[in-house]
């Protein structure tokens, strides 16, 4: 019995090694960026190793109030506005999807889910030219409406992970309504839905977290340097804005953080344990 | 086809003037929603569909010209409304069929003697039986206009020559096979495809791998029962994941330049400066954007991992402990099944992120051109290529051929993959 203890500790001090180290590396960059956001001076060859020669706030001073050529608040909330519309839009098209694919049985299913299979293999960009010129004609150039557009449509080709998903609650749970008189959209929103929080907070984060990161698209579609969102944005600063890159870099993540400690029981939380037993 | 043989006028009516079987049963709603349809489909079609398919196979007949005032046709923007209007008359064609069904289903329903669907029942249905026909309605048309249409256009501009000077206003015309002949047999194009490819494909399988079981690793290390304060832990990786990319890898980028900070310190300890990301280190720059990208993956895989150990029975594990399986045993036969068979497709689907990952060396290394390659550099994937060809350079349909011979390769590939796998054979078995 004491020899089991023993390993146990020994166990628990490897995991905690492990932790410490995986911590660190994930953290170390981020961390690194943060201090540079601090830093005196804008350019990286100014930094005495990994930390900057002198500290000051002078970089988000001049991040907020400095707005002439590079609006950070307007890009923010040009930023906020895309991706809150476009992950809402999104997560209910990729859940009622996936929802569907998984439990009927249909004419064309399986043909369904080959070809959208394909369609997320052919490289996106290369779709970029047509993708402006539908774009030109529906007349959504310099406008977020057109962004939040195709986010949200080519949301549903990844419904894959979602379909995984729902395929593992167990079917049984649906019979047992099913006898009950409940209608499928009954037991999508009654028993399915409360089911898939983890899916649909996942969902929501990945398609959030998208608009934010991605600089393609909005390049391709925004002109105007006022209506540019943050990813845009912090590219067109010039090479010796690297504290005020980093500044505004900060900021980006710091939604994505609050969002994800809002929300983090939802991602843990075990949900087929209770639900039925076979 | 038994409904050819055995309908009845009112079928046939149906055939004629969509809706009009749908009103002679009785289905007033129905009827008069098929007929609105057809009319506007043919207002349609006579007021702009028509012109759009005839520009669609002439690309335009005259040529325009600035200096004489000329307003040309537009041939690209031709060949994508006429592909606009194709997808349309494809829709039309769809709702047509189920028009001349919908009818013969009324008939049915007539011959034994009940009353047709009412537009009430008919709502009722597809809220239940048939609900997922209101619920992938919009998806489809979504995934239609913005994914299929921009595809197809793609492939198309394989066949024509628009690229170079034909650009418009100039005229761009069909020409067959003629690029496919261009990248296949010229000098320019094929070494350098075939050294990206080889490299594209262990890139793509190498970050895949270390991705995936990244990721597996973490989600199955903080999920460890000896695991305290777990949301503590875990908010590392997210902090790591909550930095969009592009950041993170303009960072790195920083990070091993030759005047950044790792150098820095080596120069201080007396030692060379490395140059990571150089024009000659093709393999330290691999390895460099492999570690990267492991980094900026991971913690998105370890999410979904976590997702989908939290959905895994519980009781399982319990048996398995009280026969005596140890924790190797556990995760060999019981936890590795089930997170390959819900994550198959996944692994699939990061397979092609990272086969086609635009950002890792565009933003780790910029716009190198290496020896021997034809406007790459040797960590440049085929996308990178591309995206200079087509978007730099104006090769639209030789760019639009090589993305053509990748889409093929990888598509038939991942297609054979995934209809072999368990997630798509027996995608009952856990239900």
């Amino acid at each position: 019995m004491k020899n089991h203890r023993v390993r146990k500790s020994i166990d628990a001090g490897i995991t905690y090694f492990i932790l410490l180290v995986v911590s660190l590396i994930f953290s170390f960059p981020v961390l690194w960026l943060l201090l540079a956001s601090f830093s005196k001076t804008g350019s990286i060859y100014s930094f005495d190793g990994f930390f900057p020669a002198e500290y000051s706030l002078d970089s988000f001073r001049r991040l907020f109030t400095d707005t002439v050529l590079y609006n950070y608040p307007q890009w923010f909330k040009n930023t906020l506005f895309i991706a809150v519309l476009s992950s809402l839009i999104g997560t209910i098209l990729v859940i009622m999807t996936a929802y569907t694919i998984s439990r009927f049985r249909f004419r064309g299913r399986k043909m369904l889910m080959k070809i959208t299979l394909v369609l997320g293999m052919f490289p996106s960009f290369m779709a970029m030219t047509a993708v402006y010129i539908l774009m030109t004609h529906f007349n959504l150039i310099n406008q977020h409406w057109g962004l939040v557009l195709i986010y949200s449509a080519a949301a549903p080709v990844g419904y894959m992970v979602q379909k995984g998903f729902f395929d593992t609650i167990p079917g049984s749970i649906d019979e047992a309504a099913r006898i009950d008189g409940a209608s499928s959209f009954t037991i999508f929103r009654k028993i399915i839905f409360p089911l898939s929080a983890p899916i649909i907070v996942y969902t929501g984060l990945t398609l959030f977290a998208w608009p934010w990161s991605d600089f393609i698209l909005p390049r391709l579609l925004l002109k105007d340097r006022d209506l540019y969102t943050v990813a845009v944005g912090l590219m067109s600063l010039g090479d010796d804005e690297f504290a005020r890159f980093s500044a505004g870099a900060m900021f980006i993540a710091i939604p994505i953080i609050i969002l994800y400690f809002c929300l983090a029981r939802f991602l843990i939380s075990g949900l087929s344990s209770g639900a039925v037993k076979e | 086809m038994s409904l050819l043989k055995n309908c009845n006028a009112y079928v046939i009516a149906s055939m004629l003037l969509m809706g009009a079987g749908q009103i002679l049963y009785g289905q007033w709603v129905k009827g008069l929603l098929y007929l609105a349809l057809q009319v506007t489909g043919i207002i349609f079609f006579i007021n702009y569909g028509a012109a759009m398919i005839a520009g669609f196979i002439t690309l335009g007949t005259v040529e325009g010209n600035a200096w004489y005032g000329i307003d040309g046709d537009n041939s690209v923007t031709m060949l994508i409304t006429g592909l606009f209007a194709i997808i349309i008359l494809i829709m039309y064609f769809v709702l047509y069929v189920s028009n001349i069904k919908s009818a013969y289903e009324s008939q049915k329903l007539a011959a034994s003697g009940k009353k047709p669907q009412g537009i009430i029942e008919d709502i009722k249905e597809l809220a239940d039986k048939k609900l997922y026909k209101t619920v992938l309605l919009v998806p489809i048309i979504g995934v239609c206009i913005f994914s299929v249409l921009p595809i197809v256009f793609m492939i198309l501009v394989a066949f024509t020559n628009f690229g170079g000077d034909t650009v418009p206003p100039a005229l761009v015309d069909w020409t067959g096979f003629e690029s496919f002949k261009r990248v296949l047999t010229l000098g320019t194009f094929a070494p350098t495809f075939i050294k990206i490819f080889g490299w594209n494909i262990l890139w793509a399988v190498l970050a895949t791998a270390f991705g995936y079981l990244g990721g597996l690793g973490l989600a199955l290390l903080f999920n460890k029962k000896c695991v305290k304060g777990k949301v503590f832990w875990r908010a590392f990786p997210i902090l790591a994941y909550a930095v969009p990319g592009f950041i993170s890898l303009i960072g790195f980028r920083f990070m091993f330049a030759a005047g950044g900070p790792i150098n820095q310190m080596i120069v201080n300890n007396g030692g060379d400066v490395i140059l990571f990301l150089g024009l000659n280190s093709t393999w330290l720059s691999r390895g460099i954007g492999l570690l990267v990208n492991t980094w900026l993956t991971v913690p998105t895989s370890m999410l979904l991992a976590t997702g989908i150990l939290a959905n895994m029975n519980k009781d399982t594990f319990e048996a398995a402990e009280i026969d005596g399986a140890g924790p190797v045993r556990q995760f060999v036969s019981l936890t590795l099944p089930f997170v390959l068979f819900a994550t198959t497709p996944v692994l699939i689907t990061n397979f092609m992120l990272n086969f086609n990952n635009f950002g890792i060396f565009f933003f780790l290394r910029g716009g190198f051109i290496s020896e021997g390659y034809f406007l790459a550099s040797d960590t440049d994937l085929l996308i990178n290529w591309l995206f200079r060809l087509s978007i730099d350079n104006n090769y639209y349909s030789i760019g639009a051929v090589i993305s053509l011979i990748i889409f093929l390769i990888t598509s038939i590939v991942s297609l054979d993959v995934y209809l072999r796998s368990d997630a798509y054979k027996k995608e009952d078995i856990y239900r």
